[in-house]
């Protein structure tokens, strides 16, 4: 799909997945990374656990469908490179401080200078000006002040956030957004654009209905933990199984099949399937309206039936009887999970080390214009001959000098 | 330039409901595009019905979790079910560019609005389905709320603490992952289709999407047999990183120490404490062991002081600091409001609200949200006659053969 466009990828884990999603959508990406590699490298989970630049599996992750090359930005024979490449480039995407970029004499207002039709997406912790854009930031503390963390973690301790980093991956994809939607008004209009993506804002969508929450019902949402609240009512979606955990809901349509089950099992008497409307039962104890089995019975009961069998017998049983059970899937499970493997969603990839292992794959499918993995993360300057050699015409001197290898 | 605005001119038919369609479909309208969203009156979005409801009052018309992700739409209701309702439904996609649709596989097909169809009706559309588990496969058809898709692709069982049950994250994780690969994808396809005029089929599985956010994870996993699980918030590689209490109810600040110049410059911001000097801290693998220890410490030094100022006093001596914050302070953050975030609008119904605009901005152009979200049927007239330039005498059928509901 978009095949004809060149990017410049100038971030590291902060905007990886950015120029990633572009060059799966069939984008040529070229990865510009200073002469030590991208920080993004020094990221673990690490491969046999060695914290070395080829060994980085975040980086592995988050670069394929790119070409690498390395240049060094604090002298001038690099940033001589970068411009020349920037000319025949259609979007920039890098994600330094604010200002970093511009104090290079490489800011939004150079580089439309060398290419007028330029869009150029600027990734950042809050954004490139006002009161918070010098705040230094990481994962734990975005997650705090976009909101999401407010409302995750069991209400008697603290909030928490997602263990395995998001933010950077959440922001990053919005500024693919970011990147497509700048083209299209630079299609439109003729002229370069600068997007500013905020990664404290993304964080803040993250909260979907609870973004907005306050000025609307006029109080904040609070976390609940496993529970979920609904009303007055306190409903526990987190249930133990015989391999983990299983997530659902006691309300409508699930509660009248689960009754069965129970009764069936012999942990309820058979007068359970007659003793309640199964199907008010949710409603009525929301309106605090009489039921014969109070909640805390019902959820003894089904805690007692869940603990007897597997995560997938429960989903399996589920499925063929129109009651959605979740497995709570750990890493193990997703990679074992029938449906990805049936939809082939997995791709081999080639390790670093030589081995090949299956590893998530493309995003989506298309008719038209699949998408596809042309190659897997670069190693640190794989391509400084092909693309600053034959594509930009500098011998090795020049080479060496762009990339830091020899001093100027 | 200012004036034009990125996708000025784009038609879109949104069939779509709940989060993923819609919000996608948001950003489309909020960047200029002309979209009609289509519900039925006898089956309307469930985030209708779900809160925050206006003043805490239930209705239809006063839900904003339907309302923030509807801006900048038009909306028609429409029987589907009904053969003259299909009909209109025809129309509009022969009139859209883009056609989205988020029901359980197989929906559209036996509606007769499938890929098939639409292709006939206009040869051109892109047309995307979004379902949690992709078009195909055995499993396609498990259907559920947020709790359950966050659960079992993956997002449960990373989130919490490790000595309890999984906590989860908040609402429906794939939701929000899932918009922001779909409407990359539908502006690329657009972009395509601009050069060479061809449409597509695009079949966007929100697991397959959110497991992007895992890939390190789940290669880790493979490559060595290495599970992640749910560590509240630690880091294996960096310490001490918490969330702290403040002064007040429920109040917190998040700090997180990344490197050894971080931790200097905490010790510093705390008025450098005898028991911060221990030797037991001097490195991540020490403050990593003791990590509980120095959480007892922070908390008594942060607990007397608000959350803003424990933060605006870290942040002074750079270290990585923010309060955990709700709704109540977004809506007042100075750094939010900086970048105009939050657009009021009236709606005629909910009165003057906050209409939560985009995560990025682009120089020199507005990407406000430009009307509120459309009351059910809102647009039905100007739907059929100005869009589908039907005549009043068919307008007039299509509401006896029960079209319009």
């Amino acid at each position: 799909m978009l095949s004809p466009y060149t990017v410049l990828d100038l971030t590291d884990h902060r905007g990886e997945l950015t120029a990633m999603m572009l060059g799966d959508m069939g984008a040529d990406v070229i990865k510009v990374e200073p002469p030590k590699g991208s920080p993004s490298r020094r990221l673990a989970p690490f491969l046999e656990d060695a914290p070395k630049p080829e060994q980085s599996l975040n980086f592995f992750s988050y670069n394929r469908n790119k070409r690498g090359i390395t240049l060094d930005l604090q002298a001038e024979p690099g940033r001589r490179a970068l411009l020349t490449l920037v000319e025949k480039a259609d979007f920039v995407i890098e994600s330094a401080e604010p200002g970093e970029m511009a104090s290079l004499g490489l800011g939004f207002d150079e580089l439309r200078k060398r290419n007028p039709r330029l869009v150029y997406v600027a990734i950042t912790a809050y954004g490139q000006d006002g009161p918070y854009s010098g705040f230094a930031a990481n994962d734990l503390t975005l997650a705090a002040m976009g909101g999401p963390m407010s409302l995750q973690g069991d209400p008697n301790r603290p909030p928490v956030r997602i263990t395995v980093p998001q933010v950077w991956l959440q922001t990053s994809a919005e500024a693919a957004v970011g990147a497509m939607t700048a083209h299209a008004l630079m299609v439109r209009t003729g002229e370069a654009q600068f997007v500013d993506v905020s990664a404290q804002t993304a964080m803040v969508w993250t909260m979907l209905h609870g973004m907005a929450a306050h000025a609307i019902q006029g109080f904040d949402i609070n976390r609940g933990g496993s529970n979920l609240q609904l009303g007055t009512v306190i409903m526990p979606l987190v249930f133990e199984c015989a391999d983990g955990y299983v997530v659902f809901g006691l309300y409508a349509a699930a509660i009248g099949t689960l009754v069965h089950w129970l009764v069936e099992d012999g942990i309820v008497p058979e007068e359970w399937i007659e003793g309640e409307d199964w199907l008010a039962y949710g409603r009525c104890l929301l309106q605090g309206m009489p039921v014969t089995y109070p909640l805390e019975e019902t959820v003894q009961a089904t805690r007692r039936y869940v603990r007897r069998y597997s995560k997938r017998e429960l989903m399996e049983r589920g499925l063929r009887e129109g009651f959605t059970i979740a497995p709570v899937s750990t890493t193990a499970d997703l990679t074992r999970f029938r449906q990805l493997e049936e939809r082939g969603f997995w791709l081999q990839a080639p390790l670093p080390d030589g081995r090949e292992i299956p590893a998530p794959g493309l995003f989506a499918r298309l008719t038209e214009t699949p998408m596809d993995v042309r190659r897997w993360a670069p190693t640190l300057g794989q391509h400084n001959a092909d693309i600053l050699g034959e594509k930009l015409g500098l011998s090795d001197g020049e080479i060496a000098a762009a990339t830091g290898i020899i001093g100027t | 330039m200012a004036d034009q605005l990125p996708f000025e001119g784009l038609k879109v038919a949104d069939f779509s409901w709940v989060a993923v369609g819609p919000i996608t479909s948001k950003y489309l309208g909020d960047h200029g595009a002309t979209v009609v969203r289509v519900e039925t009156e006898g089956r309307p979005d469930i985030l209708r019905v779900a809160g925050p409801f206006k003043d805490g009052v239930p209705g239809p018309n006063r839900s904003h979790f339907y309302g923030d992700f509807n801006s900048s739409k038009l909306g028609l209701s429409l029987d589907l079910k009904n053969p003259a309702g299909l009909d209109i439904a025809c129309r509009l996609i022969e009139w859209a560019d883009v056609y989205f649709e988020s029901f359980t596989p197989g929906t559209m097909d036996a509606l007769g609005m499938g890929y098939e169809k639409a292709r006939s009706l206009n040869p051109s559309i892109v047309m995307v389905s979004t379902c949690l588990m992709g078009q195909t496969g055995s499993v396609s058809h498990f259907a559920g709320y947020g709790f359950h898709a966050g659960a079992i692709a993956g997002y449960y069982d990373i989130t919490g603490w490790p000595d309890l049950p999984p906590d989860g994250p908040w609402t429906a994780y794939t939701d929000v992952v899932s918009p922001r690969f779909i409407s990359s994808l539908v502006m690329a396809a657009l972009d395509h289709r601009r050069r060479t005029g061809q449409g597509q089929y695009i079949d966007a599985g929100q697991m397959e999407m959110g497991l992007q956010f895992l890939a390190p994870q789940i290669i880790d996993y493979n490559a060595s047999g290495r599970l992640v699980t749910r560590n509240g918030n630690r880091s294996e590689t960096a310490a001490p990183q918490g969330a702290y209490p403040c002064a007040g109810d429920d109040q917190w600040c998040a700090i997180a120490v990344d490197t050894e110049q971080q931790w200097e410059d905490l010790r510093r911001a705390m008025g450098d404490p005898a028991w911060a000097g221990h030797d037991r801290y001097k490195d991540v693998a020490g403050r990593l062991a003791n990590h509980d220890e120095i959480d007892g410490h922070i908390g008594r030094w942060t607990e007397a002081k608000a959350a803003q100022d424990v933060m605006e006093l870290l942040q002074s001596h750079g270290v990585p600091a923010g309060v955990v914050q709700r709704s109540s302070d977004l809506l007042r953050d100075p750094q939010l409001a900086h970048r105009n975030l939050y657009h009021y609008m009236d709606h005629p119904e909910m009165g003057n609200i906050p209409y939560t605009g985009h995560q990025f901005n682009i120089r020199g152009y507005d990407s406000s949200p430009r009307t509120p979200a459309p009351i059910l049927g809102q647009h039905n007239g100007y739907v059929l006659k100005e869009i589908l330039g039907m005549t009043e005498e068919d307008m007039i059928d299509a509401v006896i053969a029960g079209a319009i509901a």
